[in-house]
């Protein structure tokens, strides 16, 4: 009978044993020492004033313009050897972007010594996890990231990006009132709390986009108005909107590609875009996301309910992948002309303008967004609010070893004459700065080129009644939770009202845990942004 | 009497300190990553902690189990939860099944076997994301299982939204899964059947065995072992499954009628930063996996005579 090596296993079994259990002895150790003496407070109180300001008159220490003053800057950085010739900052950004990004970096590195790398991620939300991941790390392994403005919330709050108000004194990236990124867009974008966090590097107001030769067809036209009862244009309410796109729908029109054409495509999926069309309606029809009150989420209020009504009223008669699809879905399916008119970024037009990606170039109009009927001191009106949602804007990391180096390549990359080349450029950065729309100017016939003149007229209209995204802490939660019950609603997997309510709940519980107070200070600073319209009818709501 | 250099030197010099030695970095290297990150865990489990909370992970105070009871009543952990479950015994069973038909065709000569073995086994080598966008892209609406398949089958073109309805999307996702890891279980079945001795197989014969008899009272006994091991591995696997839940159904739509708990518990922790409900979560979860691996490993444990 042979031996059990008994000893050698128990041997080896003891020393891992022994190795572990040191190791778990050190970790526990270290757990209990930080839980030594009395606990800390969870939520740390900031007493800053929430406003969000036009620009203070900056202290201009270097001449010439915008990107003079970046590069000059940075190669005297470079001089003082405040940071080594060759130094490779790291850019996070998102896929989207690499074409208005990559082109300008040589141009860069040749006048400032400094190299950029970009560090590409496929999705949005992708940015968002990893600079949240380092705020909790804390690596400086990105020295600065494009970001929705939406996020700035938490990512100010997390700590992950820098406070600019120094370098925007120093250096002056916004420039002139004339080229100066449009208000109150250029300003509420960059700044949370009062304080400057980013720089703007675009503009995403919302608009219409509908097909000119279907909506000015006479045939359609005629059948139109005998089945509606009115001229056949570009919807000025969302109820409209449902009778467009039926009618269209109806219609069995086919594609270049021989596939359906469809009434509509607005944004109703699941991975963040659905809220954008929901938002749209709720707030023309007086809707407010909290109350300025209590911060009490108003989500499902009579008027978030008739907003998501009306999206599972239209839904059957969009494009399936206005449900199942990405962002991008939309600018696919609307390029390949297989829808009649949809809302969305204003890089939609690049995409639908250029015969590389598009089949119905010279056959878009444009419009400001639909609107809804409200009464207000007994006069009815059409109320029209185009929101501004993501809005990119550059920030710099925390933790990055060359902050202000950082800073400048973002300056020198969104002033007015390098974000002039870069914003034409098919990618997700709009036209972000005044002199770009202003009549007769050089910079507007370039623009032009690529959004085409009546959209540029639209845009500057729609700016004009834009609101702001939900720039609050949670952001990207709230509005994930209310991204899946609108594609749930839109999929007729859960009735409206009952959707609502439990996404209201679940905001409750996200502004309990984050902090009330905290949250409805900065709730409070967003609603002067929004239209002068839409605030008279809150008002006469009585929820202002 | 000798140094402390040379007592040191002795100690070393001896079979079992060398072997602690030279093994004494890996281990606590991967003790270190086991064990500190669990732990972590473990203490956020207990604590109301965010990353906007302005405290640092290990200043956030115990608040107890909160985080436990929440889940308790948390409708959509629960049926997160529910749907793994299912998709656990959906597509283990089916691909066991089928892994064990294929497995069984591959035990005979055939011409071009090497080939045909290759292909098979290819879809496992896959990564999840090629085959999540792969199936993504064949059911979407203008995709090529409605325009070819149904259009074959029906005779007529249909248009199905599968990512519309939940119970279609699910049913995509469990499809994904099966064609990617049905090679996994025939490749461990078939090695195992490959492994029987012919003797046996030929002794029954001899008596008038059926090849069904062969099958479930001679090959799968003996291979059960093997069959088990499997089973566990694939369930672990498949209980865990996220990418293709990512990438068709944008980690879980529409709206969260897809969501699995790694999906759900990808959106706590690093979508919503709710870290600390995640951990809670996660833990939770850990035990009811360790708890149910642990029965299921229970006809493996060999009894000492």
């Amino acid at each position: 009978m042979s031996k059990q090596p008994e000893k050698k296993e128990g041997d080896r079994r003891t020393f891992l044993k022994w190795a572990g259990g040191a190791v778990a002895v050190a970790a526990a150790v270290a757990v209990g020492y930080s839980l030594r003496g009395p606990p800390p407070p969870e939520i740390v109180t900031r007493t800053e004033t929430v406003t969000t300001v036009a620009p203070t008159t900056p202290t201009i220490v270097l001449p010439g313009t915008v990107s003079e003053r970046a590069t000059a800057g940075a190669k005297a950085l470079v001089d003082a050897g405040v940071v080594p010739r060759g130094t490779v900052l790291k850019l996070l950004h998102v896929a989207g972007s690499r074409a208005q990004l990559a082109p300008f970096i040589p141009e860069w590195k040749s006048k400032t010594g400094i190299d950029v790398e970009l560090v590409t991620v496929g999705n949005e939300p992708d940015i968002f996890t990893k600079l949240m991941a380092e705020a909790t790390a804390k690596t400086g392994i990105y020295d600065m990231a494009t970001v929705f403005s939406t996020w700035m919330g938490d990512l100010v709050e997390s700590g992950v990006v820098s406070n600019l108000d120094d370098y925007y004194r120093k250096y002056d990236p916004i420039g002139p009132p004339d080229v100066a990124p449009i208000e109150p867009l250029g300003s509420y974008t960059t700044m949370y709390k009062g304080k400057r966090y980013a720089l703007d590097a675009d503009a995403d107001v919302y608009t219409l986009t509908y097909r000119k030769d279907l909506f000015e067809n006479e045939d359609y036209k005629a059948e139109f108005r005998s089945k509606f009862g009115y001229d056949l244009k570009a919807p000025d309410t969302w109820e409209q909107a449902v009778d467009v796109a039926s009618y269209f729908n109806g219609e069995n029109l086919k594609a270049p590609d021989g596939e359906k054409v469809y009434g509509a495509f607005f944004y109703a999926e699941p991975t963040f875009a659905a809220y954008t069309t929901w938002i749209t309606i709720f707030v023309s029809r007086g809707g407010i996301l909290f109350s300025p009150k209590d911060m009490r989420s108003m989500v499902n209020s009579p008027e978030g309910v008739d907003a998501l009504q009306l999206m599972v009223k239209i839904t059957p008669y969009m494009h399936p992948e206005a449900v199942t699809g990405s962002w991008a879905s939309l600018y696919q399916r609307y390029s390949e002309g297989k829808a009649a008119m949809a809302m969305a970024w204003p890089s939609l037009v690049k995409w639908a303008q250029d015969p590389a990606t598009s089949k119905v170039v010279g056959l878009n109009l444009f419009a400001v967004v639909p609107g809804a009927k409200v009464t207000v001191g007994g006069q009815e009106q059409i109320v029209k609010a185009a929101i501004n949602p993501v809005n990119w804007v550059g920030v710099v990391s925390n933790y990055s070893k060359y902050p202000e180096a950082a800073f400048l390549f973002l300056q020198w990359w969104t002033s007015p004459e390098i974000g002039y080349e870069v914003t034409p450029i098919k990618g997700i950065m709009d036209a972000y700065r005044a002199n770009w729309f202003a009549e007769g100017s050089k910079e507007r016939a370039h623009m032009e080129l690529a959004y085409t003149p009546q959209f540029i007229d639209v845009f500057k209209e729609s700016i004009a009644s834009s609101f702001p995204d939900l720039m609050l802490p949670g952001a990207y939660e709230y509005l994930d939770k209310l991204n899946k019950t609108i594609n749930a609603a839109c999929a007729g997997t859960k009735d409206p009202k009952a959707g609502l309510d439990e996404t209201a709940a679940a905001w409750e519980e996200i502004t309990d845990r984050l902090g009330r107070d905290k949250l409805l200070e900065a709730w409070k600073a967003t609603i002067p942004l929004y239209p002068r319209e839409v605030q008279d009818v809150w008002k006469a709501k009585g929820y202002v | 009497m000798a140094s402390t250099t040379e007592r040191l030197a002795e100690w070393a010099r001896r079979p079992k300190s060398f072997a602690r030695l030279t093994t004494l970095p890996l281990n606590v290297v991967l003790n270190f990553v086991l064990i500190v990150p669990f732990g972590i865990m473990i203490f956020l489990a207990f604590t109301a902690w965010h990353p906007l909370a302005g405290v640092a992970w290990w200043q956030a105070s115990v608040v107890g189990f909160p985080n436990f009871v929440k889940a308790l009543s948390d409708a959509r952990f629960l049926w997160a939860l529910l749907r793994s479950i299912i998709f656990v015994g959906v597509v283990v069973p089916v691909e066991f099944l089928l892994g064990l038909a294929f497995a069984l065709i591959f035990l005979g000569d055939f011409r071009a076997k090497k080939m045909f073995t290759s292909i098979v086994l290819y879809p496992m080598m896959v990564p999840w994301i090629v085959v999540g966008l792969a199936f993504f892209l064949m059911f979407q609406d203008y995709g090529p299982v409605n325009l070819i398949l149904l259009k074959f089958l029906f005779g007529e073109e249909r248009m199905i939204s599968w990512f519309l309805n939940p119970a279609l999307a699910f049913g995509t996702i469990m499809l994904a899964d099966i064609w990617q890891w049905t090679p996994l279980m025939f490749l461990i079945i078939y090695s195992g059947l490959a492994a029987v001795p012919f003797r046996l197989i030929e002794a029954a014969k001899v008596l008038g065995a059926s090849s069904s008899q062969i099958l479930t009272r001679i090959q799968l006994p003996i291979i059960k072992s093997l069959l088990l091991v499997a089973l566990i591995i694939r369930g672990l696997e498949a209980f865990k499954v996220f990418d293709t839940v990512y990438i068709m159904t944008g980690a879980g739509g529409p709206g969260t009628a897809t969501e699995t708990i790694s999906a759900y518990i990808y959106k706590l922790a690093i979508l919503y930063n709710n870290l600390s409900y995640a951990a809670a979560v996660s833990l939770m979860l850990m035990v009811m996996l360790a708890f149910v691996t642990r029965l299921a490993i229970r006809p493996l444990e060999v009894k000492p005579e």
